[in-house]
């Protein structure tokens, strides 16, 4: 037996273009059905007049004043109601462009949508992106129903001609129809009741339709993935919590951990008031593992024999939700189930005019409910599956600062998967006898790397090595690694000519490396004026790697000038001095920016200490 | 368990677990009802028996007796963390409101000042989408500003689980776990995991309380359901609306999402 195949009740989502009668079609089922309130019809009659209306149906789901007054419905909304074979979830997404947000909201979790189409207005803009929208969010299925048949005398030829758009359209872009029906809200017709007005349609009523629909629920057959979304602590054990996107998992299974790429068994499932020894699709578990290994939030743990895709890079169809501007320089947030990783936008493919499926011209920029085809790169491999493989671990959104920018579904076609990619032929990494997790357990926080950039004088040094003794102070372990230091022995012979300074930050990170992997936590204090060059640092351990910007503006650093450097460069005694001869390249979106201008080195200081101990330490949360 | 019931519960688990996860400072209001406790025993599942935040009861000072004791007892057993917060006197609230209406936002003003002393960034509430309109318009992950103000115009999108959690400070979350659930589910789920709850919710000389708010406010419905079954069948043939026996629900029109657009739950 599985969660969903018994009992479940579908949700069912209308869309389609603003006044085609969305809120009025469902509040009419509901009055055919039986199923408003008592006294809720006196009222929403009262309400009606009120407002100078003959009665109306869209005030059953319109309750927002707002809505009620303009006629419109904002926000979605959801409606139990029932039919004499199963329950329903009714979702009304809002059709005005200006609501797109609100109808993907709605729309995401719809089992069965109903495509609703105005007969007299015929197929309109916001009929066809919805239409669109459907198919990326997986709905490939849809119910189409021609409403206000009332209003065009119940005109089969008419009818017939809207239906042939609607399914020209619907072809292109590869969403099957299950049923088309004509029906009139306001009066009624094909309903509930079969409508004795349109005399020529012979077929099922929309409430017939429905209680035929299959809903599908092949998730729980898939291969197993199961996000990790936390880890707690209790007593002694570790606990990891998730739930199961797919598949199911037992007592006996090794699951594979990825992008760490590390196997374990399970140990022990953990529930409260008693555990089972199998979970499917669905449930939200718990569990313990035989052997300790580094297991983040956001990992995905899936069988060995079938695991997702390790991407880098990859394809998406994507909606944008927003008024700003898509920045390809920019950083953004992708949150894939549990997993965050920053991601940048690598290329604008297509821009998809959803009118007539064709490139909008070639401007390049993707405005609010814009759909399009892209293609986005991570410093991190992002374990996912292709859409069409599985849903829920095929799909992502987007995030800015501020709030979700976009959703999108995932692409692999063009892409092969690149577990591989990063690995040179004919060098085997010796096993180590004693596992970083190993050591993390005894010292009570992971390694990290902490990467101090700014310009000289900025305060990287005296910050670093206050930090370094206050969480040495706490039973930290923790080394500071300083540029000018490294130069005196390892960098030796370097000087500071682009391609000497790359090195030198190549082989500060390597290092780096190798202490973080000792178990410590490096902080790097290193002017690496490169953004292409932070970024190869970041990328030998991006999962430990912290940008920091110690910010100071390039008058402030010349007028401390601590080491009297500025002043020698200003005299052109010193070449190729960052800030004076040579740039210094900010950072676009470092992970804590420290500005010792403004605020007083302690203040730094007991930051990056507090943000070194949020992100690494061990004994944070029991 | 039906799968259905087996299904909110699991998304209501995870709802838990994220908001945990994600945000900061989180509580949990424990308002002693029926969805209260429902939503106490969905926690005890989510963290393996033990709740790691604390719950709230914002006080009116008005509830029923029964209801108090239950609070004493299972504080108790379920080895909660319990802030109990005395509300602010009537003659503190907007006099424009209808009666009932201010006497109900008395709780708004408790629970903002609980969320303002403590600075919670999340407070878990038991709303449901069923209960009434505004709510049905609700998001799982539902922003407040700084003065506990809901904006129900401009909400932000969520779907495929994925919520912001990035907010300036002010800013607290309204976390809703049972928004999917209904009347019925809840009783189901009552009955079918025995979950503790007061019994002014059975029948008791020929009427009970289907929704429990403060005794002068809140009036018991004609009814003979003296068990869970007999309330399971009832509500499967009622068409009596839930929040009927609240009076602050039918004063005006718009008095419902008046007062939740001012931080009412």
């Amino acid at each position: 037996m599985t969660l969903e195949d018994v009992e479940h009740i579908p949700k069912v989502v209308v869309v389609g273009h603003i006044d085609h009668g969305k809120s009025s079609f469902i509040g009419r089922l509901m009055y055919d059905l039986d199923q408003i309130p008592d006294g809720k019809f006196e009222e929403l009659k009262e309400v009606s007049k009120k407002r100078g209306m003959d009665f109306e149906f869209a005030f059953l789901m319109d309750a927002l004043q707002s809505e009620r007054d303009q006629g419109i419905t904002i926000d979605t909304t959801q409606i139990f109601f029932r039919t004499k074979k199963r329950k329903y979830v009714f979702i009304d997404a809002p059709g005005h462009k200006e609501f797109v947000r609100n109808m993907i909201t709605g729309a995401s979790s719809a089992d069965i949508a109903m495509l609703i189409v105005d007969v007299c207005e015929g197929v309109k803009e916001q009929t066809k992106k919805h239409s669109y929208l459907l198919k990326l969010l997986g709905i490939d299925n849809v119910i189409i129903l021609y409403n206000k048949m009332d209003k065009i005398k119940n005109d089969e030829k008419r009818y017939l001609s809207v239906k042939n758009e609607m399914e020209e359209y619907l072809r292109n872009i590869g969403i099957k129809i299950s049923n088309q029906i004509p029906i009139s809200a306001k009066c009624g017709d094909n309903i509930v009741k079969k409508s004795s007005n349109i005399k020529w349609y012979e077929e099922k009523v929309v409430s017939e339709v429905l209680d035929e629909f299959d809903v599908d629920s092949k998730n729980v057959l898939g291969p197993l993935r199961l996000p990790v979304q936390d880890i707690y602590k209790i007593k002694d054990k570790r606990i990891i919590v998730g739930r199961i996107e797919s598949g199911k998992v037992s007592i006996d299974d090794e699951l594979l951990f990825l992008p760490s790429n590390e196997t374990v068994r399970i140990d022990s499932f953990e529930e409260w008031p008693e555990p089972k020894n199998d979970y499917f699709a669905g449930e939200s578990i718990a569990f313990t593992m035989k052997e300790q290994i580094f297991v983040d939030r956001g990992n995905l743990v899936s069988h060995s024999e079938t695991p997702p895709k390790l991407m880098q890079t990859f394809e998406a169809n994507i909606f944008w939700l927003t008024h700003k501007k898509l920045n390809l320089k920019g950083k953004y947030l992708l949150k894939i189930n549990t997993g965050e990783y920053s991601v940048s936008i690598k290329n604008i493919k297509k821009i998809i005019n959803t009118d007539n499926l064709e490139s909008k011209s070639s401007s390049g920029i993707i405005r609010k409910n814009d759909v399009a085809e892209i293609v986005l790169h991570s410093s991190q491999l992002i374990p996912m599956d292709d859409f069409r493989d599985n849903k829920k671990t095929g799909r992502f959104c987007l995030l800015d600062e501020e709030e979700i920018i976009a959703g999108g579904i995932v692409d692999l076609s063009n892409y092969p998967d690149q577990r591989e990619s990063s690995v040179q032929p004919n060098i085997k990494p010796v096993e180590l006898a004693v596992k970083e997790i190993d050591r993390s357990n005894k010292f009570n926080h992971r390694s990290a790397i902490i990467w101090l950039t700014g310009l000289s004088g900025s305060g990287k040094s005296t910050i670093a090595k206050e930090v370094e003794r206050k969480l040495f102070l706490r039973d930290f372990n923790v080394f500071v690694l300083d540029g000018d230091n490294l130069r005196m022995g390892l960098n030796k012979g370097l000087k500071f000519s682009t391609d000497d300074r790359t090195e030198n930050i190549r082989r500060t990170a390597e290092v780096a490396k190798l202490f973080s992997q000792a178990g410590f936590i490096v902080i790097v204090s290193l002017i690496s004026p490169y953004k292409s060059e932070r970024k190869k640092a970041r990328d030998i351990r991006p999962e430990i790697f912290k940008e920091i910007y110690v910010s100071a503006s390039l008058e402030e650093c010349s007028k401390r000038d601590v080491k009297g450097l500025y002043a020698k460069a200003n005299k052109g005694e010193i070449k190729n001095f960052t800030g004076i001869s040579s740039p210094y390249e900010e950072p676009d979106n470092p992970d804590l920016i420290l500005n010792t201008e403004d605020e007083s080195v302690e203040k730094s200081v007991k930051k990056l200490e507090n943000f070194i101990v949020e992100n690494f330490s061990n004994l944070k949360k029991s | 368990m039906d799968d259905h019931l087996k299904k909110l519960e699991n998304d209501s688990i995870y709802i838990f677990r994220q908001a945990f996860r994600s945000i900061k400072n989180v509580a949990m209001l424990w308002s002693l009802g029926k969805d209260s406790n429902v939503m106490v025993w969905i926690a005890l599942k989510a963290f393996l028996g033990k709740i790691p935040f604390p719950l709230v009861h914002v006080d009116t000072g008005k509830k029923f007796k029964e209801m108090y004791e239950f609070r004493e007892k299972y504080e108790k057993k379920w080895n909660i963390n319990l802030i109990k917060r005395k509300c602010p006197p009537i003659s503190s609230i907007d006099p424009s409101l209808p009666p009932a209406a201010r006497s109900a936002a008395r709780k708004t003003e408790g629970l903002k000042a609980v969320i303002r002393e403590n600075n919670f960034k999340g407070v878990i509430a038991g709303i449901r989408r069923d209960e009434q309109g505004t709510r049905a318009k609700e998001r799982i992950f539902s922003p407040r500003d700084e003065f506990g103000k809901w904006e129900p115009k401009n909400q932000p999108p969520e779907f495929w689980d994925q919520s912001n959690f990035n907010y300036p400070d002010s800013v607290h979350l309204r976390i809703h776990p049972l928004l999917s659930w209904t009347e019925i589910d809840i009783w189901k789920y009552i009955k079918e995991q025995k979950i503790p709850i007061v019994d002014l919710y059975f029948s008791k000389n020929g009427k009970r309380y289907r929704s429990l708010g403060d005794k002068d406010i809140t009036f018991p419905v004609v009814s003979s359901a003296k068990n869970h079954d007999q309330i399971i069948r009832e509500l499967q043939n009622t068409k009596v609306s839930e929040r009927s026996g609240r009076a602050m629900d039918h004063e005006q029109e718009d008095v419902f999402e008046k007062l939740r657009t001012s931080g009412y739950m």
